[in-house]
């Protein structure tokens, strides 16, 4: 595999830091919620599940690109 | 025929065997009274050193009666291809119909066999259907801010189709979701549906003047978020099933012949669990963009 081939493909799954620290903080302001009203708590569970899915496509983005780069060239 | 893992699996299965059997006739003799708790705590190192026995007795068995190839991680992003009547079609295709086989199966023998039995009060399987098509009523309706009895059906068989997209990757097929180009269809036919309630519920000169709200600057980059969206849904749906094939992958091929029962429980989560995760996203996404271009 090319040298180059495999910095790519390193740089591109970067993008998995911002993803983990975003859905991190926003994981600890639902429990924070979750805490201060329990009865609320079926809402912001699947606000929560939305929030997650869409922060966690950015890393997706990054994952599917090192891919590409490394199989297929 | 080697000697000592023949040994092993039969001595591994055999102990694992008995061991088993043992805890089950002590728990079965003291059925519902009171020591039951204890002699489950006495038997758990019977249960953990049984499983694991039978365990190893299965690796160790599978390993003679089918050595694997050393193989090597063949992950490829476009599905394999193949040829079926003469035509050159890629192997999403194929598992693809044969999920749409299972979802018109189980809506045929639906509507032929359980629905002339409706009854006033429901009850049992008639109550989950009726459930399942209310609840996506009243989401269409919370999400889209419009009530339409077509796009709440056209998204309950795009979730009931990805769903069974889904499950056959539990046979060892790959997933036809696993494929951009199949992602990429159904979310091409999510942005043609935006772009007709949006037409629909302003008109066109309406939706024109909606790109230029609030200043006309923002005119160019609603129409490139316009175009965005197919794209991300698309590559949302794409990724996560490939990210979920590929571990699988990776666990079969660590695990080799000792692969029974710890794939399964790890199944559970990446080819039941996220799968359906990402679908309820999909349909919501799906409903929040259509809301937003038909406000």
């Amino acid at each position: 595999m090319d040298g180059m081939v495999a910095i790519g493909a390193g740089l591109a799954v970067l993008t998995g830091l911002g993803a983990g620290i975003g859905m991190g903080i926003a994981t600890s302001k639902a429990a924070e919620a979750v805490g201060r009203q329990p009865e609320a708590s079926g809402k912001i569970n699947s606000l929560l599940m939305l929030g997650l899915a869409l922060t966690e496509s950015t890393a997706i983005y990054g994952f599917v690109t090192a891919l590409i780069i490394i199989f297929q060239s | 025929m080697n000697l000592v893992p023949a040994v092993g699996s039969a001595a591994a299965l055999v102990i694992g065997t008995v061991l088993l059997v043992v805890r089950r006739r002590a728990l079965a003799a003291a059925q519902g009274s009171e020591q039951e708790s204890d002699l489950q705590k006495r038997y758990k190192k019977h249960l953990i050193l049984g499983v694991l026995a039978l365990w190893l007795g299965c690796g160790l068995g599978l390993g003679m009666l089918a050595p694997p190839q050393q193989a090597e991680l063949h992950v490829s992003v476009f599905a394999p291809r193949m040829t079926l009547l003469g035509f050159d079609v890629s192997s999403s295709v194929v598992v693809g119909w044969i999920a749409m086989a299972l979802v018109t199966l189980a809506a045929l023998w639906a509507r032929i066999f359980v629905i002339p039995k409706f009854q006033e009060q429901p009850k049992g399987l008639q109550l989950a259907l009726e459930r399942m098509v209310g609840f996506f009523g009243e989401y269409t309706q919370e999400k889209a801010g419009f009530s339409s009895d077509p796009l709440s059906a056209y998204m309950l068989t795009i979730a009931l189709y990805l769903s069974a997209c889904a499950i056959t990757e539990l046979f060892g097929l790959r997933p036809p979701t696993a494929d951009l180009v199949m992602t990429g269809s159904i979310a091409l036919i999510t942005f043609f549906m935006i772009q007709y309630f949006g037409l629909q519920h302003k008109g066109v000169g309406g939706r024109i003047k909606s790109f230029a709200q609030p200043t006309p600057i923002v005119f160019p980059f609603k129409i490139l978020s316009d175009i965005a969206t197919p794209v991300s849904l698309a590559c949302r749906l794409y990724g996560n099933m490939l990210g979920g094939m590929i571990v699988m992958h990776l666990v079969y091929m660590a695990l080799g012949t000792f692969g029974v029962g710890i794939p399964a429980v790890l199944g559970l989560y990446f080819n039941a669990f996220h799968p359906l995760i990402q679908v309820f996203i999909f349909v919501t996404l799906s409903l929040t963009f259509i809301g937003e271009a038909a406000e």
